[in-house]
């Protein structure tokens, strides 16, 4: 309950001063193009890849992408890039 | 992107397969001890193919180990690679190391040398003091002082006034001033008498020293005298002699010729053109630079090029053929047109005798048809000079 009120603030604050949501609320930052290229910053690793599917995991849950031909074209401790056919993002 | 593509063929990497079960352990093992991958492609359940810098391959294993999978080279790519294969071929390395020094050497010495901007020196004389100082074809470049050499070159050949020498790669580019000749003085004090140096009528005359002869209006032809330096004292019978000064300002004309013609003028450039190079020599001759010409009518312009900029090369040059595409106008305007050339050249014609620095008053044309084939044209211009000349005048 007090992580969560924690939360509101921190986003209300930077909501104020105009901060990057993704460095004060640890969030990652999803960069498409088209439906080509995936640029997940700020992620936590990988938990499952496949040429249809990956999953990545995150502060806030697995990001799941469902598509073809899927390959990580660069793979960074901030960041991975994701290219390939992507038909569908979900997050669980 | 490409960027980092270049860099990394620069740097080498290695195209890697690694086989195991736990795939995705692996590679979040690799992020996390700061190692690159790239390009990673999953062949099948159990394997999948990456790219990783030559540096990060060697700390592979222990995390090959944990996760008990297996490491494959499959392919090794970039600059690094390519000098391993060659490290034996000990002949190649020396042919490059010749190379490099040859290029070096051969790009220290002069093998051309230009002058440009002169206009009534021959540019002999330069060549010919240049060569006397060192430099060229074939000099050694390193030794040359070239300010030095400026400045003893404009000791030496007094037409110049500004001269610059510059090295441009294997050529040295000489840029000359001429000095305008100053007018030859007579001393203050020498008796002399001012004589017309040209025909003309006298517009206006400002006596400084001596005695005027002609008056405004007069017509005088040249070699006239105009101002006497010999005054002479009717009352006093005496008879002095002085240094005549005086600005004699008269009207003169001169006369230029020039003839259009329309064959001339009905073929104007469009200014397209092709190029061919031709290496020649006296034997055989090698086509460098043929294309095909793709104009109707054209004109040829030929010149020649020393071969590699060696003249001493005598028997080998370049023939340069420039190609240009000409068009043809109607015969109606091709006349106006020969008759403006006809004029432009006439005064050209004139100009080249007309000093500089004097006042254009009037110019006047007449032309002469020549029927079907031109124009020609005879300008009179008339100017505003002075015409005064000193001469000394002998007293005894």
């Amino acid at each position: 309950m007090k992580k969560k009120k924690l939360q509101t603030v921190k986003a209300t604050v930077s909501e104020m001063f105009e901060l990057p949501k993704e460095i004060t609320l640890n969030m990652p930052k999803i960069n498409l193009i088209g439906n080509n290229q995936m640029l997940v910053e700020n992620h936590r690793g990988i938990i499952e890849y496949t040429p249809s599917i990956i999953r990545v995991n995150s502060t806030i849950g697995l990001i799941r992408v469902q598509g073809e031909e899927l390959h990580l074209r660069n793979i960074a401790e901030e960041d991975i890039m994701i290219s390939g056919d992507i038909k569908s993002i979900e997050f669980i | 992107m490409i960027f980092l593509r270049v860099w990394n063929y620069f740097i080498g990497y290695l195209v890697i397969r690694v086989d195991g079960l736990s795939l995705e352990k692996f590679i979040n093992l690799c992020v996390s001890r700061g190692i690159k991958l790239w390009g990673i492609r999953r062949i099948s359940y159990t394997s999948l193919n990456a790219n990783i810098g030559i540096k990060d391959f060697k700390s592979l294993p222990p995390i090959a180990r944990k996760v008990h999978a297996k490491i494959r080279i499959m392919n090794k790519k970039g600059f690094p690679f390519i000098l391993y294969r060659f490290r034996h071929r000990k002949m190649l390395l020396t042919g490059i190391v010749v190379f490099m020094t040859t290029l070096y050497v051969l790009s220290s010495f002069i093998w051309q040398v230009e002058v440009v901007g002169t206009l009534k020196i021959n540019p002999d004389i330069i060549y010919s003091n240049l060569e006397k100082k060192g430099i060229k074809p074939g000099a050694y470049k390193g030794k040359l002082d070239t300010w030095k050499i400026e400045n003893e070159m404009l000791i030496e050949i007094p037409e110049l006034s500004w001269v610059s020498i510059e090295f441009k790669g294997t050529k040295a580019i000489i840029r000359a001033v001429e000095r305008e000749k100053p007018p030859k003085l007579l001393d203050a004090e020498t008796p002399c008498n001012i004589i017309a140096s040209k025909d003309g009528i006298i517009n206006q005359i400002l006596v400084l020293e001596g005695d005027a002869l002609v008056e405004v209006g007069d017509t005088v032809r040249k070699g006239q005298l105009l101002v006497s330096g010999i005054i002479h004292h009717e009352d006093m019978e005496t008879i002095r002699y002085v240094h005549a000064k005086a600005k004699v300002f008269a009207r003169t004309w001169y006369e230029g010729r020039g003839y259009g013609d329309i064959r001339d003028v009905l073929k104007v450039r469009t200014g397209r053109k092709v190029t061919h190079k031709v290496l020649e020599t006296k034997e055989w001759e090698i086509d460098i630079d043929r294309k095909d010409i793709p104009f109707d009518e054209y004109e040829v312009e030929e010149r020649e090029e020393p071969f590699l900029g060696i003249s001493k090369l005598g028997w080998i040059s370049w023939t340069i053929r420039d190609y240009y595409e000409l068009t043809t106008i109607e015969q109606g305007d091709g006349m106006d047109l020969a008759k403006e050339k006809a004029s432009e050249r006439a005064m050209e014609d004139a100009f080249k005798r007309i000093p500089k620095g004097v006042k254009i008053i009037d110019k006047t044309f007449k032309y002469d048809i020549i029927k079907d084939t031109g124009y020609d044209a005879i300008v009179y211009i008339e100017v505003l000079e002075d015409i005064a000349e000193q001469v000394e005048l002998l007293t005894n």
